[in-house]
């Protein structure tokens, strides 16, 4: 019955939306870790979203990319232009050599910014990344725990 | 004085201890160290210019050592203004790179001299591990570039670097073959020859320098003296001497001798006297004489066996052992300054040139280039770490470093179109 819309050789019109390159960056980013904040001290400050999921044991000294509250990110301590992240991951030894990275992005972050990030680390060659997620008030979306995660140094 | 010599004696093996080399070189687990080497800081707008030719030549030194994976300035988190000493390194940045060891430089210029200061870091325990401090003409700002690249070579190997040995090749012009003497990576080169048919250069102990020249209509052998002055080594009327290589301790030359349909390897004095007949076919053709690093052996090419093999003997010309098997062409051994390898180009089925090295006593045999151009004319560096040769890559014959394990190809910088060819590596 399909065939029957599809008359001559008229090509049909596609009414979905376009989800292949959204699948595509998941897909890549398909292995998510869930590490516990404190196991990786940053220098920048960052609300984290709340989810309640197994740690997982960071061996050694990963690499951090973080987005603040007002959309600058950095990379460990050092702040990076966006237009410049790509090329700072692709010529990072550290990001090259294990494929991998941490982001410590605030809960009000849109996540368009996010989405940007992913992207361009993706580009970069990085294919997993890890979201670094505070477990301590795990699925309580409020309000309330909002604020008290500022003590990170 | 004795109290003073007996505690040197005992307290050197205590140093010894302490010097064990960071980077161990040999084995199979080898990685190169990720080094960052920050751009150098220079006080006074007149070291600007010299700073990059600095920063350019060191930059080569540290990739082509194969030591170091040297890391992407693009890459780099830290701050510009950032200071040279351990206190005010932001070591966080640096590890975020991916960098271990961080290596950092000023440059200053006192009149004639440029003087470079670099520190060496451990990125990890964020510590000082080293400083020196070189001096070099404002005239030629590579030569600095290879005092620094050595010192940080010796404090991660504890052995001497190759940067500082210079190098001798052949290049075309015309219809002409000049012999040209350069630094290491190829800079700083100065002609020796001034046209004609100039061919098969070595360097030898003491700044000597033998060629092969035409300059007599047949080829005979010549040897420059560190003075300048050049001597013809004395042939008879119809030989044709070829291809010198001088003995490790520069006293003794060996080189072929042609006559009639074969060529013999022969030895004699530095000055050509006392000459001495080490083979003896009565057809075909030994030639490529290359000294072992004690004196005691000579490699060379022959065809003895039907196709030219590189072939080991005595330095009295005893003991001839056949020490290549594999392929029908076989030639320019050069034997390496650690003794165990003797590096080779052969003729592959292909008709491509390619090279190769020998273990001397196992004869085990290890493939370095492939499917690159032609490869050829290889010369071990002094410490037998890199090895030289010329490559037809990228067009015409050039001049290429790699590692004696066959890694990490790099074309000598500022190369022009021009034809390069049998390039050897001074002691």
């Amino acid at each position: 019955m399909g065939m029957g819309s599809n008359k001559g050789s008229g090509r049909v019109t596609m009414s979905e939306i376009n989800v292949t390159p959204m699948v595509d960056v998941m897909l890549v980013l398909l292995i998510i870790f869930m590490v516990t904040a404190p196991l990786i001290q940053q220098g920048v400050k960052v609300n984290l979203p709340e989810a309640r999921a197994a740690a997982v044991e960071a061996s050694d000294k990963k690499l951090v990319l973080s987005i603040d509250a007002q959309r600058r990110v950095y990379l460990g301590e050092a702040e990076v232009l966006m237009a410049e992240l790509e090329k700072k991951l692709a010529t990072n030894a550290k990001a090259q050599a294990d494929k991998e990275l941490y982001l410590h992005a605030d809960r009000d972050v849109p996540y368009g910014v996010v989405v940007d990030v992913m992207a361009a680390a993706q580009r970069a060659g990085i294919t997993n990344v890890g979201m670094i997620t505070d477990p301590s008030a795990g699925g309580r979306a409020s309000a309330s725990s909002k604020g008290k995660k500022e003590a990170r140094r | 004085m004795k109290a003073l010599l007996a505690s040197l004696v005992l307290l050197l093996p205590l140093a010894a201890l302490a010097q064990a080399p960071v980077i161990q070189i040999s084995g199979a687990t080898f990685q190169p160290l990720p080094l960052a080497l920050s751009t150098p800081l220079t006080q006074g707008g007149e070291v600007k210019s010299s700073a990059a030719a600095v920063d350019d030549a060191l930059l080569f030194d540290l990739r082509a050592s194969g030591l170091f994976q040297v890391l992407d300035r693009a890459s780099f988190l830290a701050d510009a203004k950032e200071g040279m000493t351990a206190g005010s390194i932001n070591f966080a940045r640096w590890a975020d790179v991916g960098a271990e060891a961080l290596v950092k430089y000023t440059l200053t210029r006192e009149g004639d001299a440029l003087k470079a200061e670099a520190r060496v870091f451990n990125v990890g325990n964020g510590r000082e591990e080293f400083k020196t401090a070189q001096s070099g003409p404002t005239a030629q700002p590579s030569q600095l570039a290879h005092k620094v690249a050595d010192a940080i070579y010796r404090h991660y190997t504890r052995e001497p670097s190759p940067f500082l040995a210079p190098i001798t090749y052949v290049r075309k012009s015309g219809s002409n073959r000049d012999v040209w003497v350069a630094d290491w990576d190829g800079r700083n080169a100065r002609q020796v020859t001034q046209g004609g048919i100039n061919l098969l250069p070595a360097l030898g102990p003491d700044d000597q320098l033998g060629y092969t020249s035409y300059q007599q209509g047949k080829p005979d052998l010549y040897v420059r003296k560190p003075g300048g002055d050049t001597i013809r080594l004395k042939t008879n009327d119809g030989q044709m001497a070829t291809g010198i290589a001088f003995s490790p301790d520069g006293k003794r030359v060996a080189y072929a001798l042609a006559e009639d349909e074969s060529a013999q390897i022969w030895v004699a004095n530095a000055n050509g006297e006392g000459a001495r007949q080490l083979t003896d076919t009565r057809f075909g053709i030994n030639t490529s004489p290359a000294w072992s690093p004690d004196g005691k052996r000579i490699a060379f090419v022959s065809n003895r066996g039907g196709s030219p093999q590189v072939y080991v003997m005595n330095a009295d010309g005893s003991g001839v052992r056949r020490l290549t098997f594999q392929g029908n062409y076989n030639q320019t051994p050069n034997w390496s300054p650690r003794g165990d390898l003797i590096a080779f180009t052969a003729r592959d089925e292909r008709n491509a040139f390619d090279l190769f090295t020998v273990h001397v006593d196992t004869g085990k045999v290890t493939r370095l280039t492939q499917d690159q151009g032609n490869n050829e004319e290889p010369s071990f560096s002094p410490n037998g770490r890199l090895v030289l040769f010329t490559s037809t890559r990228n067009g015409p014959s050039q001049l290429f470093v790699m590692t004696a394990e066959g890694n990490n190809h790099l074309a000598l910088p500022g190369q022009d179109k021009a034809s390069i060819t049998t390039p050897d590596w001074g002691r």
